[in-house]
C-alpha cells in the first residue's frame, strides 16, 4: 500500500476555530491555492493540560488543503509560523500522501 | 451522516478468504489481500447525496459525509457569481482494485454535471485491524455470509 503517483499531498491542519482565514493567508503566500474548512472538536486529558500547560479550546477547524509535492514543505512551514502551537491559534499540521487524484483542471 | 449499504445490492467480483482463515490469506485466484484507500471528495453540498449514492455503487460499504466550506473570498465568489462555498466533504472506504473505476466515473461526473465539480483525492491505508471489519469494507459478501 505504497506509492504517491499523483505528485500531491492532502495538508490537514486542526487549528483553534476562527484561525482559518489566517492559516489560508499564509498557505496562498507559500503557494496553495485553497482549501476545505470543517468544524470540528477537540479532546484533550485535563492531565496533560496540566503537564504541558496548554489549554485545549474545544470548537476547532480542520483545513485540508491539496498541495504539490514540491511546496508541501514550505506551506507546512508557513502554517507553523503563522497558526503553530507558539500562537493563539494553537494548530497542529501533517500531511499524507495522496495516490490519484481527479477534478483539479 | 453514516450511510451503510445493504448486503444484497452488489456482490464481489472477486471475494477474500474466510472468516475463520486471516484476510491476509490469499484469495482463490489471487496472491495478496485486496488493498483499501481511503477516497476523499469534496462536492458542492447540493450535490452530496448524489455523490453518495454514486460512490456507495461501487462496492462501497463505509462513508461519511461532513459540512465544510471552501475558503474562496467572498470577492472571488461574487467575481464567479457563486452564492456560497458551502461544501460537503466524503469520506469513503474504496477497494483498490475498484478505485481506478470508480475516480474515472467521478471524473466524468465532474466535467459533465451543472453544479458537479469536485475534487477527490485518495489516500492509501497503511494497517487494519480485524477480519469481519476487512470484510466488511471489502464488501466480501461471501465471507461474512457464514458469520451469524
Amino acid at each position: 500500500m505504497s506509492g504517491n503517483e499523483s505528485g500531491y499531498e492532502m495538508i490537514f491542519c486542526i487549528i483553534n476555530s476562527g484561525f482559518s482565514e489566517t492559516l489560508m493567508d499564509a498557505a496562498r503566500e507559500a503557494g496553495a491555492r485553497g482549501g476545505t474548512v470543517m468544524r470540528a472538536r477537540g479532546t484533550a486529558g485535563k492531565e496533560a493540560e496540566e503537564i504541558f500547560s496548554i489549554t485545549v479550546h474545544p470548537d476547532k477547524e480542520v483545513v485540508m488543503i491539496l498541495v504539490p509535492k514540491t511546496i508541501k514543505d514550505a506551506v507546512l512551514n508557513a502554517v507553523y509560523k503563522s497558526v503553530g502551537m507558539g500562537t493563539a491559534g494553537q494548530g497542529i499540521a501533517f500531511s499524507l500522501p495522496v495516490n490519484k487524484t481527479v477534478g483539479l483542471q | 451522516m453514516l450511510k451503510k449499504k445493504k448486503k444484497d445490492s452488489i456482490l464481489p467480483k472477486d471475494p477474500i478468504g474466510s472468516e475463520t482463515a486471516p484476510a491476509a490469506a490469499p484469495a482463490q485466484g489471487s496472491s495478496a489481500p485486496i488493498k483499501l484507500e481511503l477516497l476523499i471528495t469534496i462536492v458542492e453540498k447540493k450535490k452530496a447525496e448524489f455523490y453518495l449514492d454514486l460512490i456507495q455503487s461501487f462496492d462501497v460499504n463505509f462513508q461519511f459525509s461532513e459540512p465544510a466550506h471552501g475558503t474562496a473570498k467572498a470577492d472571488i465568489l461574487d467575481y464567479l457569481g457563486l452564492a456560497d462555498s458551502d461544501k460537503t466533504v466524503i469520506f469513503s472506504v474504496v477497494r483498490s482494485d475498484r478505485l481506478d473505476e470508480l475516480m474515472y466515473t467521478l471524473d466524468m461526473k465532474f466535467r459533465t454535471i451543472r453544479d458537479g465539480k469536485g475534487v477527490s483525492v485518495s489516500v492509501p491505508f497503511s494497517s487494519m485491524i480485524g477480519t469481519s471489519v476487512y470484510a466488511f469494507l471489502c464488501n466480501a459478501v461471501e465471507t461474512v455470509g457464514g458469520v451469524k
